[in-house]
Protein backbone atom coordinates (compact mmCIF):
# COMPACT_ATOMS: atom_id res chain seq x y z
CA UNK A 1 0.00 0.00 0.00
CA UNK A 2 1.32 3.43 -0.93
CA UNK A 3 0.37 6.93 0.13
CA UNK A 4 1.91 10.38 -0.03
CA UNK A 5 2.00 12.73 2.96
CA UNK A 6 2.59 16.46 3.27
CA UNK A 7 5.93 17.46 4.79
CA UNK A 8 4.44 18.55 8.09
CA UNK A 9 4.41 17.09 11.60
CA UNK A 10 0.63 17.33 11.37
CA UNK A 11 0.80 14.40 8.93
CA UNK A 12 1.86 12.08 11.75
CA UNK A 13 -1.68 11.14 12.75
CA UNK A 14 -2.60 10.28 9.15
CA UNK A 15 0.60 8.24 8.78
CA UNK A 16 -0.18 6.36 11.98
CA UNK A 17 -3.74 5.62 10.85
CA UNK A 18 -2.56 4.53 7.40
CA UNK A 19 0.00 2.08 8.79
CA UNK A 20 -2.19 0.91 11.67
CA UNK A 21 -5.01 -0.08 9.32
CA UNK A 22 -2.62 -2.27 7.32
CA UNK A 23 -0.93 -3.80 10.37
CA UNK A 24 -4.21 -4.54 12.13
CA UNK A 25 -5.70 -6.10 8.99
CA UNK A 26 -2.71 -8.44 8.86
CA UNK A 27 -2.87 -9.36 12.56
CA UNK A 28 0.53 -7.85 13.32
CA UNK A 29 1.02 -7.82 17.11
CA UNK A 30 1.89 -4.81 19.23
CA UNK A 31 5.46 -6.04 19.72
CA UNK A 32 6.01 -5.23 16.03
CA UNK A 33 3.46 -2.44 15.57
CA UNK A 34 4.96 -0.18 18.24
CA UNK A 35 8.50 -0.16 16.79
CA UNK A 36 7.13 0.16 13.24
CA UNK A 37 5.19 3.30 14.19
CA UNK A 38 8.18 4.66 16.11
CA UNK A 39 10.59 4.05 13.23
CA UNK A 40 8.17 5.66 10.76
CA UNK A 41 7.84 8.77 12.92
CA UNK A 42 11.57 9.14 13.51
CA UNK A 43 12.29 8.86 9.77
CA UNK A 44 9.44 11.12 8.69
CA UNK A 45 10.25 13.88 11.20
CA UNK A 46 13.93 13.61 10.27
CA UNK A 47 13.04 14.17 6.61
CA UNK A 48 10.84 17.15 7.48
CA UNK A 49 13.44 18.74 9.77
CA UNK A 50 16.54 18.29 7.65
CA UNK A 51 15.14 19.01 4.21
CA UNK A 52 13.03 22.08 4.97
CA UNK A 53 13.31 23.47 1.44
CA UNK A 54 12.06 20.31 -0.28
CA UNK A 55 8.62 20.80 -1.79
CA UNK A 56 7.41 17.32 -2.73
CA UNK A 57 5.41 15.09 -0.46
CA UNK A 58 6.94 12.09 1.28
CA UNK A 59 5.90 8.69 -0.04
CA UNK A 60 5.23 5.87 2.39
CA UNK A 61 4.89 2.21 1.37
CA UNK A 62 3.91 -0.48 3.86
CA UNK A 63 4.20 -4.15 2.91
CA UNK A 64 3.41 -7.11 5.17
CA UNK A 65 4.89 -10.50 4.34
CA UNK A 66 4.04 -13.12 6.92
CA UNK A 67 5.03 -11.55 10.24
CA UNK A 68 7.50 -9.13 8.70
CA UNK A 69 6.65 -5.50 8.01
CA UNK A 70 8.69 -3.56 5.46
CA UNK A 71 8.27 0.20 5.22
CA UNK A 72 9.78 2.47 2.58
CA UNK A 73 9.90 6.26 2.86
CA UNK A 74 10.80 8.15 -0.30
CA UNK A 75 11.45 11.83 -0.95
CA UNK A 76 12.73 13.56 -4.08
CA UNK A 77 14.90 16.59 -4.78
CA UNK A 78 16.70 16.39 -1.44
CA UNK A 79 20.30 16.29 -0.22
CA UNK A 80 21.89 13.02 0.83
CA UNK A 81 21.45 11.99 4.46
CA UNK A 82 22.40 8.41 5.25
CA UNK A 83 20.33 7.34 8.24
CA UNK A 84 22.21 4.06 8.50
CA UNK A 85 25.41 5.79 9.66
CA UNK A 86 26.05 5.04 13.35
CA UNK A 87 24.83 7.71 15.76
CA UNK A 88 27.06 8.54 18.68
CA UNK A 89 24.80 8.71 21.73
CA UNK A 90 26.06 8.21 25.26
CA UNK A 91 23.10 6.52 26.94
CA UNK A 92 24.99 6.37 30.22
CA UNK A 93 25.42 10.15 30.41
CA UNK A 94 24.17 11.88 33.53
CA UNK A 95 21.21 14.23 33.51
CA UNK A 96 23.54 17.24 33.63
CA UNK A 97 25.50 15.98 30.63
CA UNK A 98 22.48 15.33 28.44
CA UNK A 99 20.90 17.70 25.97
CA UNK A 100 17.51 17.20 24.31
CA UNK A 101 17.65 15.87 20.74
CA UNK A 102 19.71 13.41 18.78
CA UNK A 103 17.97 10.26 19.98
CA UNK A 104 15.65 9.67 17.03
CA UNK A 105 17.96 7.91 14.59
CA UNK A 106 19.74 6.16 17.45
CA UNK A 107 16.43 4.65 18.54
CA UNK A 108 15.56 3.81 14.95
CA UNK A 109 18.77 1.85 14.50
CA UNK A 110 18.11 -0.09 17.69
CA UNK A 111 14.50 -1.07 17.12
CA UNK A 112 14.39 -2.22 13.50
CA UNK A 113 15.74 -5.54 12.22
CA UNK A 114 17.01 -4.22 8.89
CA UNK A 115 17.73 -0.69 7.70
CA UNK A 116 18.80 0.37 4.21
CA UNK A 117 19.43 3.71 2.54
CA UNK A 118 19.52 4.44 -1.17
CA UNK A 119 20.33 7.81 -2.78
CA UNK A 120 20.63 8.68 -6.42
CA UNK A 121 19.41 11.45 -8.73
CA UNK A 122 18.54 13.46 -5.59
CA UNK A 123 16.03 10.81 -4.59
CA UNK A 124 16.33 9.51 -1.04
CA UNK A 125 14.83 6.19 -0.06
CA UNK A 126 14.89 4.55 3.37
CA UNK A 127 13.72 0.97 3.79
CA UNK A 128 13.32 -0.77 7.13
CA UNK A 129 12.00 -4.16 8.17
CA UNK A 130 10.66 -5.27 11.52
CA UNK A 131 9.53 -8.75 12.47
CA UNK A 132 10.23 -12.16 11.07
CA UNK A 133 8.75 -13.43 7.86
CA UNK B 1 -4.60 12.34 20.21
CA UNK B 2 -2.66 13.19 23.36
CA UNK B 3 -4.14 14.37 26.64
CA UNK B 4 -2.41 15.66 29.76
CA UNK B 5 -3.84 16.97 33.02
CA UNK B 6 -3.90 16.58 36.79
CA UNK B 7 -5.62 13.57 38.33
CA UNK B 8 -7.49 13.62 41.63
CA UNK B 9 -4.38 12.27 43.41
CA UNK B 10 -2.20 15.13 42.15
CA UNK B 11 -0.42 12.97 39.65
CA UNK B 12 -0.15 14.13 36.06
CA UNK B 13 -2.20 11.85 33.85
CA UNK B 14 -0.97 11.33 30.30
CA UNK B 15 -2.91 9.42 27.66
CA UNK B 16 -2.82 8.72 23.95
CA UNK B 17 0.17 9.18 21.73
CA UNK B 18 2.97 11.62 22.52
CA UNK B 19 4.47 12.18 19.08
CA UNK B 20 6.23 15.15 17.51
CA UNK B 21 2.93 16.77 16.58
CA UNK B 22 1.84 16.84 20.26
CA UNK B 23 5.02 18.24 21.78
CA UNK B 24 3.86 21.85 21.94
CA UNK B 25 0.85 20.77 24.01
CA UNK B 26 2.99 18.63 26.31
CA UNK B 27 5.68 21.29 26.75
CA UNK B 28 3.13 24.00 27.49
CA UNK B 29 1.85 21.90 30.41
CA UNK B 30 5.27 20.76 31.59
CA UNK B 31 6.61 24.31 31.70
CA UNK B 32 4.14 25.08 34.50
CA UNK B 33 5.45 22.30 36.76
CA UNK B 34 7.62 23.69 39.54
CA UNK B 35 7.89 20.85 42.06
CA UNK B 36 8.39 17.09 42.17
CA UNK B 37 5.52 15.38 40.37
CA UNK B 38 4.61 11.89 39.20
CA UNK B 39 3.59 11.34 35.60
CA UNK B 40 1.05 8.53 35.34
CA UNK B 41 1.49 6.83 31.97
CA UNK B 42 -1.26 4.24 32.46
CA UNK B 43 -3.12 5.70 29.48
CA UNK B 44 -0.11 6.56 27.38
CA UNK B 45 0.24 4.18 24.44
CA UNK B 46 3.22 5.62 22.62
CA UNK B 47 6.14 8.03 22.88
CA UNK B 48 8.80 9.01 20.35
CA UNK B 49 12.15 10.77 20.69
CA UNK B 50 10.30 14.11 20.47
CA UNK B 51 8.40 13.21 23.64
CA UNK B 52 11.60 12.08 25.32
CA UNK B 53 13.04 15.50 24.59
CA UNK B 54 10.17 17.17 26.47
CA UNK B 55 10.69 14.90 29.46
CA UNK B 56 14.44 15.52 29.48
CA UNK B 57 14.07 19.29 29.17
CA UNK B 58 11.62 19.34 32.09
CA UNK B 59 13.76 17.05 34.23
CA UNK B 60 16.82 19.25 33.71
CA UNK B 61 14.88 22.40 34.62
CA UNK B 62 13.40 20.83 37.76
CA UNK B 63 16.78 19.45 38.84
CA UNK B 64 18.07 23.01 39.20
CA UNK B 65 15.69 23.46 42.16
CA UNK B 66 16.12 19.96 43.55
CA UNK B 67 12.83 18.67 42.16
CA UNK B 68 12.22 15.81 39.74
CA UNK B 69 9.71 14.06 37.54
CA UNK B 70 8.82 10.48 38.42
CA UNK B 71 7.06 8.22 35.93
CA UNK B 72 4.72 5.37 36.79
CA UNK B 73 2.54 2.79 35.02
CA UNK B 74 4.78 2.64 31.96
CA UNK B 75 3.81 0.02 29.37
CA UNK B 76 6.50 -2.41 28.26
CA UNK B 77 6.94 -0.83 24.81
CA UNK B 78 7.53 2.63 26.24
CA UNK B 79 9.74 1.12 28.93
CA UNK B 80 11.91 -0.36 26.16
CA UNK B 81 12.26 3.11 24.62
CA UNK B 82 13.36 4.48 28.00
CA UNK B 83 15.83 1.63 28.39
CA UNK B 84 17.35 2.04 24.91
CA UNK B 85 17.73 5.77 25.61
CA UNK B 86 19.24 5.29 29.04
CA UNK B 87 16.38 7.28 30.56
CA UNK B 88 15.91 4.59 33.20
CA UNK B 89 19.03 5.96 34.87
CA UNK B 90 17.93 9.61 34.96
CA UNK B 91 14.24 9.11 35.81
CA UNK B 92 12.55 7.14 38.58
CA UNK B 93 10.46 4.84 36.37
CA UNK B 94 7.98 2.19 37.42
CA UNK B 95 6.56 -0.23 34.86
CA UNK B 96 2.87 -1.00 34.61
CA UNK B 97 1.94 -4.04 36.70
Amino acid sequence: MHREFARDFKSLTAIYEFAESILAANDIGKAVRFPVHLAMEELFTNMVKYNPDAEGEIGVDVVVDGGAVTVTLTEVDVDEFDVTQPRDVDTSASLAERTPGGLGLFLLQNIVDKLEYDYHDRRSRVIFTKGSG
Amino acid sequence: MFEIGYGSDGNIMCSGRLDAAQCAKALSFMDEIAETRTLDFSGLEYISSAGLGILLKTQKRLAESGAALKITNVNNHIYDVFRYSGFNSIFDIKAKE
